[in-house]
């Protein structure tokens, strides 16, 4: 059954996409590819693609782990944890171009900082060092996500073994937590790098002509130049480099095996894991990146409630009408899309999760590259992709909620596949067989027991769904209808048309949207009874 | 082992999935992309909805997107209008065979190069690109309007200039024709000129609009734009100034076709007809749109014709556009993009 | 067959696995074994030997690469572990850590769906059965290690399975709760006279608890008998070395007269009531000689084996010898040793071999 949809949903449309890209006349060639490799743009743009990838994975996988230790480790009275909460969901929670615009407004020629505040003039904001950092911005929480539980997992007796040994807590964090936490390290930069090769948004605002990368080459190629055949062969090329960081990911990540929470799970320590200095060190590099997240998002606010920003400064909610009115059919159209794909995206994550990581079955691996791929591939090729596969029988879909629900399952749920599997290498398989044992048949196992313990997984995979069914724009761009009309697409137009008041004020409405029903989620894990490691991950955090 | 776990799953999957299933509109609306941003189209669709009591339901994307649609929907057509849009987008629709020829009432009384000979597309509208300047940064520099394609090269515009990329852009394209013009159409001191400007360009933007409000702003210092996007960016309040080159800038038409395979093919031809026609041109001036109407016996707003007044102006010849499209636009990405 | 009623039996099981160095391996080596009703027989073995291996294809873990696996009358080789009926208590425990001590313990009855007050019922008696009452709001982690233990057992025991498998249940414990612990699991076993299963690597606690012993080695079975059995009469040096401590010797039958055998150790005659190895007339066997049941005399005695003291360890009821003798080194037990006989190392002695309670082994030396 999962091996049909994800034949369905991931290989089908891909074979259709590379049918596109490598026959020419019905014969395979590469004549195509050849084409597009002789421009230099697009040399240049495989290369910068891979270094900012690169380079977001491992700063966003450090800054997300310095956040992740912080909250863990610290002890951070609970308001302050609040704090870093918030500042890491605002990025993952906007819709796209949010930053972007953000930074534009405020380091660009007459940028709030740059000028207004520095004097500097004749800025550049476009290129790698502007893209980089949003893009650490917007990506790093998902860092966060993935590696808070990670940590807050191997707690207590593992590191109040190594300090009775006599080891300084920084020697414990070296030859301890680190070493413990590399499978959740890899498994973040993955998501960052994947994050980042697939990001089409920033780029389009930030990277400028000069730094050029192939998703946007890709869209441009085929938004503008109307050729899909070379936007398919940007995409494969797209695809060597996600897929060489995902098999190194395997086989190292895959040597350790980590078995720490057993059926009895250590207490929490009450010890503190970090020295008062090295504390006070990690806190404001945390307040610092925090702030400059809520200073970002305090500029979205306000250009939400101005006449036009940077020209007419008076107050006004008429943006707000605006989205209401004219807007409401793609509010309407969004929720009901957000509320059907969530679970399913939410299930979907933790199930194949599951079978990855517990199944005993032939091509495990194969399915876990299948249901990676979607979210590997950079979203303009997923929609592109949906849309020559499904647009003619024997699968017509397009024009349908469905295929944009399809999308967002099969893009975005990853995630909650790749906690579920984090957490489970931690979960002792002894507790399900003892289920088994029982009585207990494998659904009751998976309800009963394995989905409480991967609760957190399931949580942080059905709230990316949703977050993303209302952030995101790349792959469903394509599949949005005259039916079927998104708040992400409209932002887009209105950026493109330079309403920026409607753009600032769906984004404001999204985030608020979004933040309701996160922390409505998160209140519920709270009070659903847990393992003590497990239970703090609160996934979303408020 | 896993079975049930999958087989409960896709039950409640299933159960989800219909959820998602709407019937689809009734049949008297019709179904259209708009290449027109949504705040000239909704305003015109809406008043098409009280002449005819046809509903209209639209999306908005840029040129080149619209046509990447309608080229991949084309054996199951969504739409029945592909409604504005600059001329080349249609001409590029003529070659996929996308569209179906019809020829509205208005027909006849078009000039020649506000309509395809076979009526595959018509013109609604006429579009002048100006150049476009923010009015601080020219008196910061002491500097006049630009008022030649060589002012443009001036240093003080060095990494300031924002404007379209000529991979999405319909204004970007029918920017470098304006350029070929200028130029005598001799390509070789056309490109050397667009090597030259490419100095001072800080952003080739994904829409042709994408950079009014930089310039607005203050964030560019200036750009090559249509005149309806320069014109709104200066309603809106940003201290903008407008002029054009002494040797003169291209304007394209706008369009409107018929998408082949229509599911309304009726409901879209009434659009058309109503499109190409006083009906919906006179009431640009109504609106605030400042686009120059294509139906000869639309008079163009007072104050429209104000801006151009004394402006040299000449229309993109879309046969000699058309046939050299494709290569022009593969060398400005070869040489000047990078 | 149907003579004797099997509450287990195994059928020429195997377990293969693919090793990545080693290609495939088998961990369980067609093993047969039956158990009886009531009884409680003990897997022991080194670690690494199948036993946990066995045990999970017992428990339905784990498929059987080959062979049939039986419970009661029924063939059980295909059935999921949940249609078993077993319980299972993991050396881990294994607890549900989101569950507290009443639903880990109720979880079974409620899988088979039990109203509530005989639920309530059921986990009250075993609760108490095991020490636990007032405990059931407790979380896993809030306990003790031999708390989670009893509440392991108590979550196997409650729903009355057909059979108990127990995996080194108590290795995780400390050494007098470790005797406190395997009294307590036997007494239940035979107060709820379920048939059991036992792994441990631990051959006293194997002998204190089981009725019978499966002795593994090497993904196979290499004896299978009473504590005594096993002591007295092991298969195979493995055998004899595993159960408590032995000295095996060389030796060649010279003579053999019913029981009575005449030996050639060493180049001395020896006469003795001996079992095993009964057709090994004029062959060279190995005689299994347990530590108390030789004796040492000062050098030059009699017709004793030459041999010298090289560690002496006292250790209050008795003093442990390790003497050089020719080729082989012997262990020797002096129970209640008076302080005459005293041979501190270095001293040359002489071991005077038993009259009686020599085992014959035969086979090639290992
Ligand atoms: N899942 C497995 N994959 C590969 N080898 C295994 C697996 N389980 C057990 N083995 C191997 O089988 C052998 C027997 O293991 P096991 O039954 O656990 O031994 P014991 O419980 O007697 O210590 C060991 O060599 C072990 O490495
Ligand atoms: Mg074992």
């Amino acid at each position: 059954m999962l091996w049909i949809l994800l034949a369905l949903f991931v290989v089908y449309p891909l074979a259709a996409m590379f049918g596109q890209a490598f026959l020419v006349d019905g014969r395979p060639s590469l004549a195509p590819l050849l084409s597009i490799l002789a421009l230099p743009n697009h040399r240049a743009a495989m290369w910068n693609s891979l270094v900012l990838g690169a380079l977001v994975g491992v700063i966003g996988t450090a800054v997300g782990f310095l956040f992740a230790f912080t909250a863990t480790r610290c002890n951070l009275p609970a308001r302050w944890v609040r704090l870093l909460d918030v500042a890491t969901l605002l990025p993952l929670i906007s819709p796209p171009f949010t930053t972007s615009i953000a930074f534009v407004f405020s380091f660009g020629p007459r940028g709030l900082i740059t000028y207004e505040l520095l004097g500097v003039k004749g800025t550049n904001v476009y290129g790698l060092p502007s893209t980089l950092a949003a893009e650490v911005l917007t990506y790093f929480p998902i860092a966060y996500l993935a590696l808070r539980p990670v940590l807050a997992a191997i707690g207590g007796n593992i590191e109040e073994m190594a300090f009775s040994l006599g080891s300084s807590r920084w020697r414990v964090f070296r030859t301890v937590t680190l070493p413990l936490t590399v499978p959740g390290l890899a498994n973040a930069f993955l998501l960052l790098f994947a994050a980042s090769l697939a990001d089409f948004a920033t780029p389009l605002i930030l990277a400028g002509s000069r730094f050029p990368v192939l998703p946007t080459e890709a869209y441009l190629q085929i938004t503008g130049l109307f050729d899909l055949k070379g936007g398919a062969v940007l995409s494969f090329l797209l695809l060597v480099p996600a897929a060489i960081v995902f098999l190194a990911q395997r086989y190292w990540v895959g040597r350790g095996h980590y078995v720490t929470v057993t059926g009895k799970s250590g207490a929490q320590s009450t010890l503190d894991g970090v020295s008062p200095g090295a504390r006070a060190v990690l806190v404001a590099a945390c307040a610092a990146v925090a702030l400059s997240i809520l200073y970002l998002y305090a500029l979205l606010l306000y250009a939400s409630v101005v006449v036009a920003f940077g020209a007419n400064h008076a107050l006004t909610l008429k943006h707000y009408v605006v989205i209401f009115t004219e807007g409401r059919k793609a509010i309407i159209d969004t929720l009901i899309i957000a509320f059907i794909g969530m679970p399913l995206g939410g299930l979907f994550g933790v199930l194949v999760g599951y079978l990855v990581a517990r199944g005993e079955f032939r091509g495990r691996q194969a399915m876990e590259i299948a249901s990676m791929v979607n979210y590997a591939l950079p979203g303009t090729i997923v929609g592109i992709a949906y849309l020559i596969a499904f647009n003619d029988p024997p699968i017509a879909l397009t024009g349908g909620a469905l295929i944009i629900v399809a999308c967002y399952v099969f893009r975005y749920s990853p995630t909650g596949t790749r906690t579920t599997i984090a957490l489970l290498k931690q979960i002792d398989r002894g507790i399900e067989e003892a289920s088994h044992s029982l009585g207990a048949g494998s659904f009751t196992t998976f309800r009963r027991v394995t989905l409480p313990l991967v609760l957190p997984a399931f949580f942080a995979g059905l709230g990316v769904v949703f977050i993303r069914s209302m952030t995101a724009i790349s792959a469903t761009i394509f599949l949005v209808s005259i039916d079927w009309v998104l708040i992400t697409v409209r932002i887009l137009e209105n950026m493109t048309e330079l309403s920026l008041g409607p753009a600032a004020a769906f984004s404001v409405f999204v985030i608020v949207l979004v933040m309701a029903v996160t922390s409505a989620i998160s209140a519920l894990l709270r009070r659903l009874p847990g393992p003590p490691g497990a239970a703090s991950v609160a996934g979303l955090g408020g | 082992m896993y079975r049930s776990i999958a087989r409960r799953t896709a039950l409640l999957a299933a159960g989800l999935a219909l959820l998602a299933i709407r019937p689809t509109q009734a049949q008297d609306t019709l179904n259209a992309y708009s290449i027109w941003p949504e705040n000239w189209a909704r305003p015109m669709l809406e008043e098409f909805t009280k002449a005819s009591g046809i509903k209209v339901n639209f999306l908005r994307f840029s040129s080149g997107e619209a046509l990447a649609r309608v080229i991949a929907e084309k054996g199951n057509p969504k739409i029945d209008v592909l409604f504005g849009g600059p001329v080349e987008t249609f001409a590029a629709g003529v070659k996929e065979g996308v569209f179906e020829p019809y020829k509205p009432p208005s027909f006849a009384a078009l000039p020649a190069r506000f309509k395809h000979p076979d009526g595959v597309w018509v013109a609604i509208a006429d579009d002048p690109l100006v150049f476009m300047t923010n009015t601080k940064f020219l008196a910061e520099n002491k500097l006049n309007a630009p008022a030649s394609w060589d002012d443009l090269l001036n240093p003080a515009y060095k990494n300031g200039l924002q404007m379209a990329d000529a991979r999405t852009s319909g204004t970007a394209v029918t920017r470098i024709f304006s350029i070929l013009e200028a130029n005598g159409r001799d390509e070789e001191k056309a490109f050397a000129y667009m090597k030259k400007l490419r100095g001072n360009v800080q952003l080739y933007t994904k829409s042709g609009g994408g950079g009014t409000l930089p310039v607005g702003l203050g964030q560019a210092s200036g750009g090559i734009f249509f005149i309806v996007d320069a014109l709104d960016t200066k309603a809106k309040g940003y201290d903008v100034q407008i002029s054009f080159p002494k040797e003169g800038i291209g304007t394209a038409a706008e369009g409107i076709a018929l998408i082949k395979g229509a599911k309304s093919p009726e409901l879209g031809k009434k659009l058309i007809d109503w499109a190409s026609s006083p009906a919906m041109q006179s009431l640009f001036a109504v609106h605030k749109i400042n686009f120059v109407p294509a139906h000869p016996e639309v008079k163009t707003e007072a104050s429209l014709a104000a801006v151009l007044k004394g402006a040299k102006v000449f229309a993109i010849d879309d046969a000699y556009a058309g046939a050299n499209r494709k290569r022009v636009v593969d060398r400005w990405v070869a040489e000047i993009l990078p | 067959m149907a003579a004797n009623p099997v509450a287990i039996r195994l059928e020429g099981i195997s377990a293969r696995f693919d090793h990545r160095v080693k290609g495939a391996v088998a961990a369980v080596d067609n093993v047969s074994l039956d158990v009886a009703p009531g009884e409680l027989l003990t897997l022991l073995g080194p670690s690494g030997c199948g036993k946990t291996t066995t045990l999970r294809m017992i428990a339905g873990f784990q498929k059987p690469s080959a062979g049939r696996i039986q419970i009661g009358d029924q063939d059980v080789t295909e059935v999921m572990s949940n249609d078993r009926n077993i319980g299972f208590v993991f050396q881990n425990y294994a607890l549900f850590p989101h569950l507290s001590v009443y639903e880990n313990v109720a979880y079974g009855l409620r899988v088979r769906k039990l109203d509530d007050a005989a639920m309530r019922g059921a986990v009250g008696d075993v609760l108490a059965l095991v020490g636990l009452k007032g405990y059931e709001g407790q979380m896993p982690h809030q306990l003790s290690g031999g708390e989670q233990q009893r509440v392991a057992l108590a979550r196997a025991i409650v729903i009355r399975p057909r059979v108990l498998l127990f995996d080194e249940p108590l290795s995780n414990l400390d050494a007098k709760l470790r005797v406190q612990m395997r009294g307590e699991i036997q007494r239940l076993q035979r107060e709820v006279g379920i048939t059991t299963v036992y792994v441990t690597h631990d051959q006293e606690e194997a002998m204190a608890i089981s009725d019978r012993i499966a002795v593994m080695n090497k993904g196979v079975i290499a004896q299978l008998g009473s504590a005594e059995d096993l002591y007295q009469r092991p298969a195979s040096a493995f055998v004899a070395k595993f159960i408590g401590r032995a000295n095996l010797l060389r030796a060649t039958v010279l003579a053999r007269d019913g029981d009575r055998v005449t030996l050639d150790i060493a180049g001395r005659r020896h006469q003795a009531a001996a079992t095993g190895a009964a057709s090994s007339l004029g062959k060279t066997i190995q005689a299994v000689v347990r530590p108390e049941a030789l004796a040492i005399d000062a050098a030059g005695a009699g017709a004793s084996l030459p041999g010298t003291v090289v560690t002496r360890t006292y250790l209050g009821e008795k003093v442990e010898y390790l003497i050089a003798a020719g080729d082989e080194t012997l262990q020797v037990v002096q129970l209640g040793p008076a302080e005459a006989r005293r041979f501190p190392s270095g001293t040359s002695v002489g071991i005077r071999l038993p009259a009686t309670g020599i085992h014959l082994i035969e086979e090639p030396e290992a």
